[in-house]
This record gives C-alpha cells, sequence and structure tokens, in this order.
C-alpha cells in the first residue's frame, strides 16, 4: 500500500482527534464531568487503532496506556487528581510528538523520556483505588532506562471488509452472529457491523452481515476464524480499502477528503480561467459591431459559468475557524500556568469559515498575540484586585465576518499598553520624533510593528508588548490583511486581523515602474491620481503631497526599487494601510483587474518590498507591492 | 484418556439424552447437577474438560452459573443448551463467558459439532 499517502491521511485524521483530546480535557479539569471521560476516550481509541493499522507501534502503545488511565478514570478506579490529569496531559503531548515522530518514518523506539511515562501511565502510584492494576505493563518496557526498539517488521494490518452468511436453517441466527463477531474481535479491531449488532435479535435478521475490520491477519486466516464460529455458509473478504474518513457515516456523507494541493490547483486554474474571461469579455466589446451580437451573449454566459465555477471552487477551500481555535484553549492554559495567572479563555464565532490556506498562516499570528495578552496584557491576581477588577483575568479570541473580510480579535482586560513607556523607548531608538509627546492607537501600533523597535527589560516589565508584533504585522499584510489594535490603559487591549476571506484571488492596481508592471491590492489603494508637481511640500527630512489639506508622505516607487527618480508624466496612488495614508510616485496607471496571488517564498528576505507575485493576463509575471512596508 | 464431561440440566431426561450423545462420542461423564449452585461446586471438585449447561434451573440459573465457573477458572469450556426463544439469555450466557450454545430438540451431530467448536476454541 501506499505508504506515504496513508501517513498523511493518519496524520490529518490523527491532528483531530488530538485537538478534541486537548479540548476535552481542559473541559474535564474543569468541570470533573465524567462524559468528557468518554470523548477522551473515543478520541484516544481512534488513534490507537488508526497507529496500529500503520504499524506505529509506539503510538500504539502509547495510545493504549492513555486509554488503560481513562478507562481507570471511567470506571473509578482511578481519581481525577491533579497528577492524573497532568499526567494526561503529558501523555496527551507524549502522544503528539510521537505520532509526528512515526509519521516522520522516526518513531521506531521508545525514548527515554516516553519509557519512564509510559511506566507512570502503567501504575500511577498511589492513584488507584484498587489493587488491581489497571492492565499489565508491557513487557517491552521492563528496562526504560534506554532506548528500546519497537520491531517494524510486525505486518502491518489493514481494514477489511468480510461478507458473511449463516446457514438457513442456523439455529438462534443472532447469537450465532455474535459468536463469529467474538472470533473477528480476536483477531483485530472491528470497526463495524452492518447490519449493525443491535439489531440482530430481530427477526427481520436473516443472518447475513458485513463486518469491518482492522487486522494483519491473512484472508485464509480470517475465513477460517469465521467459520471456527459454526453455522457459517459463505466468507467473503473483499479487497483492502482506505478506511473513509470517520465512522460517522452521515458526515462520510456529506463530506469527502481531498488533497489540499488539488484544490489549490483546481482554485488557480479558475482564477486563471476568470482573468481569461475579462480579457474575452474586452475584446468582444471592441469588436461587437451587431454582426457579433451571438458572440457577444457567448462569452456573456461563459464568463458567467467561470465566476460561478470559481466561486464554488473557492467555496471548497473554506473551513471554519474553529480547527485552528481548537488549538488554543490548551496553550492558553500551559502559558497561564507557567505564569500563574488565572484566565478565562473565551473563543467566539467557531464557526466562521476562512480560506483553507489563510487558516494555516494565521495559527502563527494568533499565537503571539494570545502570548502577548497572556505575558504582558493580563496581570497577576493581586495588581488585578488592586485595580478594582475581579482576580481572574479574561482572554477573548473571536471571528467575525464583515462582507468580504473575516476579522479575528485577541482581546484582554489586562492593563492595556503604556504609551508614555513606548514612546519614550521609541523616542531612544529614533523611531518617533523628539518632538511628539503623545501617541494614539495607530501610532502606537506602528511603533510596535517596527522590526528595529526593541522592549528593553524594563519597558517590558511596564508595559511592554512589541515582542511578535513586528512579526505579526508582517505576516498579517502578506496575506493581504490589516493589523489593527486598541488599547485603554487600565482596561485592556484589543488586536483585530482583517483578512481577506479567500487568499488566492483579488483586485489590484496594475502600475508601472520603470518599464515592469506591479500590483498594489486595490483594497488597500484610496485613490489614483496625476501627478502635480505644485501639490508637493518638501520638508527637511521627507517630501510630502498635499491632497485636501491633509499632508501625505510622499514615496517614489522608482526610487525604493532601484532606479533613479522620474517625475514627467506621473501618477500618483494614494494607499492606505493600518489607517496611515502613503502617496506612491509611479511612472503610469495599467489597470485595475483580479490577479491570482502565487506565494513567493523565494522572494522573502531578499526583496522585502514585495508580498507575492502574479501572472497577468499576457503571461508576464508582475510583483505585488507588500504596501504595508513602504509607509 | 477419554475427555470428561459435567452435565447441568435439571430435568433427568435432558441429562440422560446429553450424556447418550456425547459417550457415544468417547467423553465420560464425569457429574452432574441439577442446579445452579450444584454446578458450580461440581466444577470446582471435577475440573471437566467440557459443561453442558442448561438456561433455566432452580437454585441459580445457568446463566449465573457460568458466570461463576467462569469466574473460577476463566478458560473454562461451557456449551449453553437452550430451546428457541432464549435468544436473548444465550446472548447474556455468551457475555458471561460460555463458548457456544446448541438448540433444544439436539441433533446429536449439531450437539457434536458444537462440542469440538467448544473444545478447540
Amino acid at each position: 500500500m501506499d505508504q506515504a499517502r496513508y501517513a498523511e491521511l493518519f496524520r490529518e485524521e490523527a491532528r483531530e482527534h488530538l485537538a478534541e483530546l486537548d479540548t476535552a480535557l481542559i473541559a474535564f479539569e474543569q468541570s470533573a464531568d465524567l462524559t468528557y471521560v468518554a470523548t477522551l476516550f473515543r478520541n484516544t481509541h481512534n488513534i490507537k487503532g488508526m497507529a496500529a493499522a500503520m504499524g506505529y507501534r509506539v503510538v500504539e502503545q502509547l495510545s493504549h496506556a492513555l486509554e488503560s488511565l481513562l478507562e481507570g478514570l471511567r470506571n473509578g478506579h482511578v481519581q481525577a487528581a491533579p497528577d492524573v490529569l497532568e499526567l494526561l496531559y503529558d501523555g496527551t503531548d507524549a502522544l503528539r510528538s510521537s505520532i509526528d515522530e512515526a509519521v516522520a518514518g522516526r518513531g521506531d523506539t521508545v525514548p527515554v523520556a516516553l519509557g519512564q511515562l509510559l511506566q507512570r501511565l502503567d501504575a500511577p502510584q498511589g492513584l488507584i483505588a484498587s489493587q488491581a492494576p489497571i492492565h499489565a505493563p508491557s513487557p517491552m518496557l521492563a528496562a526504560p532506562s534506554e532506548a528500546i526498539p519497537v520491531s517494524f517488521r510486525a505486518p502491518l494490518s489493514a481494514d477489511r471488509t468480510v461478507s458473511v452468511r449463516l446457514v438457513t436453517d442456523c439455529p438462534l441466527k443472532g447469537v450465532r452472529a455474535l459468536l463469529v463477531l467474538a472470533r473477528f474481535d480476536a483477531l483485530g479491531v472491528v470497526r463495524q457491523v452492518e447490519p449493525p449488532s443491535s439489531t440482530w435479535h430481530l427477526d427481520s435478521f436473516d443472518g447475513a452481515f458485513d463486518i469491518s475490520v482492522q487486522t494483519a491477519s491473512a484472508p485464509d486466516v480470517i475465513e477460517a476464524a469465521a467459520r471456527a464460529a459454526g453455522d457459517v455458509e459463505s466468507v467473503l473478504i473483499h479487497p483492502i480499502m482506505a478506511r473513509s474518513r470517520r465512522d460517522d457515516a452521515t458526515d462520510g456523507l456529506r463530506t469527502v477528503r481531498v488533497d489540499r494541493r488539488r484544490l489549490d490547483t483546481l482554485l488557480e486554474l479558475s482564477g486563471e480561467l476568470a482573468i481569461t474571461r475579462d480579457r474575452l469579455l474586452r475584446l468582444v466589446e471592441e469588436c461587437d459591431q451587431g454582426s457579433t451580437r451571438a458572440l457577444t451573449r457567448v462569452a456573456h454566459e461563459t464568463a458567467r459559468l467561470i465566476g460561478a465555477l470559481h466561486d464554488e471552487v473557492a467555496q471548497a477551500r473554506m473551513v471554519p475557524v474553529g480547527q485552528v481555535f481548537d488549538r488554543f484553549p490548551r496553550l492558553v492554559r500551559d502559558v497561564s500556568r507557567e505564569l500563574a495567572k488565572d484566565v478565562e479563555f473565551v473563543t467566539e464565532g467557531r464557526d466562521i469559515e476562512l480560506d483553507r490556506s489563510l487558516l494555516d498562516a494565521i495559527g502563527d499570528p494568533i499565537v503571539h498575540l494570545l502570548r502577548n495578552a497572556l505575558d504582558h496584557g493580563i496581570e497577576d491576581a493581586v495588581s488585578r484586585r488592586r485595580a478594582g477588577k475581579g482576580a481572574k483575568g479574561q482572554l477573548v479570541l473571536r471571528a467575525l465576518r464583515d462582507r468580504a473580510t473575516v476579522i479575528i480579535q485577541v482581546e484582554d482586560d489586562g492593563r492595556g499598553i503604556d504609551r508614555q513607556a513606548i514612546l519614550r523607548r521609541a523616542q531612544q531608538q529614533d523611531i518617533v520624533a523628539r518632538g511628539v509627546t503623545s501617541l494614539d492607537d495607530d501610532a502606537l501600533l506602528h511603533v510596535l510593528a517596527h522590526p528595529g523597535f526593541s522592549t528593553a527589560r524594563a519597558v517590558t516589565a511596564i508595559s511592554g508588548r512589541g515582542v511578535g508584533v513586528d512579526v505579526v504585522s508582517t505576516r498579517v499584510r502578506a496575506l493581504g490583511g490589516t493589523l489593527e489594535m486598541e488599547t485603554l490603559q487600565g482596561q485592556g487591549t484589543v488586536f483585530t486581523l482583517r483578512l481577506p476571506v479567500t487568499l488566492a484571488i483579488a483586485r489590484a492596481l496594475l502600475v508601472d515602474v520603470a518599464g515592469s508592471t506591479y500590483a498594489l491590492p486595490a483594497s488597500q489603494v484610496v485613490e489614483a491620481i496625476a501627478y502635480d508637481a505644485g501639490t508637493i511640500v518638501t520638508t527637511a527630512a521627507r517630501e510630502s503631497l498635499i491632497l485636501r489639506d491633509e499632508v501625505v508622505p510622499l514615496v517614489h516607487l522608482r526610487e525604493r526599487f532601484g532606479h533613479p527618480r522620474r517625475e514627467v508624466d506621473s501618477y500618483v496612488a494614494v494607499v492606505e494601510v493600518g489607517g496611515r495614508r502613503t502617496a506612491l510616485l509611479v511612472d503610469g496607471l495599467v489597470a485595475q483587474q483580479d490577479i491570482v496571488l502565487k506565494p513567493l517564498e523565494a522572494v522573502r528576505g531578499g526583496a522585502p518590498w514585495f508580498s507575492g507575485a502574479t501572472v497577468l493576463g499576457d503571461g508576464t509575471p508582475a510583483l505585488i507591492v507588500d504596501l504595508g512596508s513602504l509607509t | 484418556m477419554s475427555r470428561t464431561v459435567l452435565i447441568c440440566d435439571d430435568a433427568i431426561f435432558m441429562r440422560t439424552m446429553v450424556g447418550d450423545i456425547l459417550q457415544q462420542a468417547g467423553f465420560e461423564v464425569v457429574g452432574e447437577a441439577e442446579t445452579g449452585v450444584q454446578a458450580v461446586e461440581q466444577y470446582r471438585l471435577l475440573r471437566p474438560d467440557l459443561v453442558t449447561m442448561d438456561i433455566v434451573m432452580p437454585d441459580m440459573g445457568g446463566i449465573d452459573a457460568v458466570r461463576e465457573i467462569t469466574k473460577q477458572d476463566p478458560g473454562a469450556r461451557i456449551l449453553m443448551c437452550s430451546a428457541m426463544g432464549q435468544q436473548a439469555l444465550v446472548v447474556e450466557a455468551i457475555q458471561a463467558g460460555a463458548k457456544d450454545f446448541v438448540v433444544k430438540p439436539f441433533q446429536p451431530s449439531r450437539v457434536l459439532e458444537a462440542v469440538n467448536r467448544v473444545l478447540a476454541a
């Protein structure tokens, strides 16, 4: 079987189970409600089954040990003491890393630390109410003081579906079928039974049933086992098939798992199709002289279809933000524990959908913001009480939909950012002019996001953020989004990420600079006007454009991109990023059109002005300007 | 050495009939029990290779007897003897640890098939 493909499937599904484990674990810790143990058990059990199918012995062993501990909790042999919870957290962490190791092909030994953890899981000393061990310690772990190789030569087990038919005159068919099922239980893990065994006692049960079993046994062994149960007329073993995503049949009908790269390609293709559509429409308009009316109709119909196709494909990539949000309760718990702060973490808008690739990309920025809020924003219980607040800090992670954008907010009710401290620090570092006496929210964010801005320890202790804000800002801009911030001293801070719903296609203003075409994200372009030297004022440091009484700093794009200045027949594109306007001097305006965004990793580092690239309708490439980097 | 069997049924007729079938197949009937309590006690004393167990018996039913016997000896090989219409009880017996079942009226060939399955398991 195709190991790599199965490994990928395994990893994806295991991640879902791990996320559910994290969520349920925290819920269990907070509520001590044993129904969460069932959820924990189910997810652990699924991981175990999948790991066994893949031959990931370490993962299998670890999940088995976790399962036993959970079983102990469920039947009351183990109490939900803090030690046990810690053990569950450690076990889940170890499970996560062992899964990564296994998928990477490295998980064939039990590391020392893991061996010890397994022993703890096997026998949480003094925690077991009855003297009976939860399960016999695995002999493989007899000597945990060194790395223990686990054989990888065990045959890979696989899912098989077996159709069994009982002889017609078999008495008590339902019971006989149960005996057959018991034989399969002995062979491996039974995944599914059809019709369900709960209906076997009914008169309508005719003695024919399908069993899906995950087993390493060969077909002849399976058949012999089934027949050994007695009164079996026929055994039909179906070829090995990839298991469907979930055992949950209704879910299986609604969703299909598709390789993301395939969707990416589809989306890119349909995006290019959409651009070709625009060119076709333009051409049709140019030659629309009555005789071509039929052509016009066809072209418009084609255009409509392409638009619909593109929307549909884009929709297929949408996933609820909950998939990423689920990672965070655990993170918040761990960090707040580390900092000895009591924090209530709330997520809102988990159902809001976002393009898959965006979702992957915003995970890290959110982590930065959450950590910052916990570390610098939310105060310890003593300070909070002194400030007249509840001892428990509030941290909210929220998703909202606003027309074509999705808003992600990280809001804390902590001490807020000390504007004066940041201002002093920024002035020391010459990021802000000496004469400035106060910073509004936008200016403050601008300072925090300044790549050179560093918060000295002293500042950090007072209020300082800044660590990581530039990373967040850069990342969000690269995604075509914006970052905003509001802070109120003593009351808290809100960071707002505004993101396009989909990453792959965007409206752009194409401009000409020194003979090359560049794309400016249209969402950030306020207006484009002809250049008029009379509107320019030059101060000591910089040039500015006077635009209806507003002074807007001017940037010569030619100069930024390494060409000599030129100001003849030029144009100005006024852009706005994070509430700050900038006038960009360009040689010409080319067009406004949809472009397909292609991430451009190679450009990063070397050319800080660009966030990506696109291919224009005529096949020439164009770089996408990261407007935030110019201001 | 022939294999040993303990027959548990409150009806003499059934004990005799099952005993005949098994003796013809080479088994030695080492004990008989009329109640569940007797069945458990006899099993402890005799440790037979096979037990046939009626479901409905006075003084501890067959299912409870299965439970008690498998508690003593998880490897006990018990064959349930049931009538039609006792499906739910047979299921319970199997969950309690019985290895297989036969349904009355007994056909010698079916009984022996079931016995062989139980002993092979």
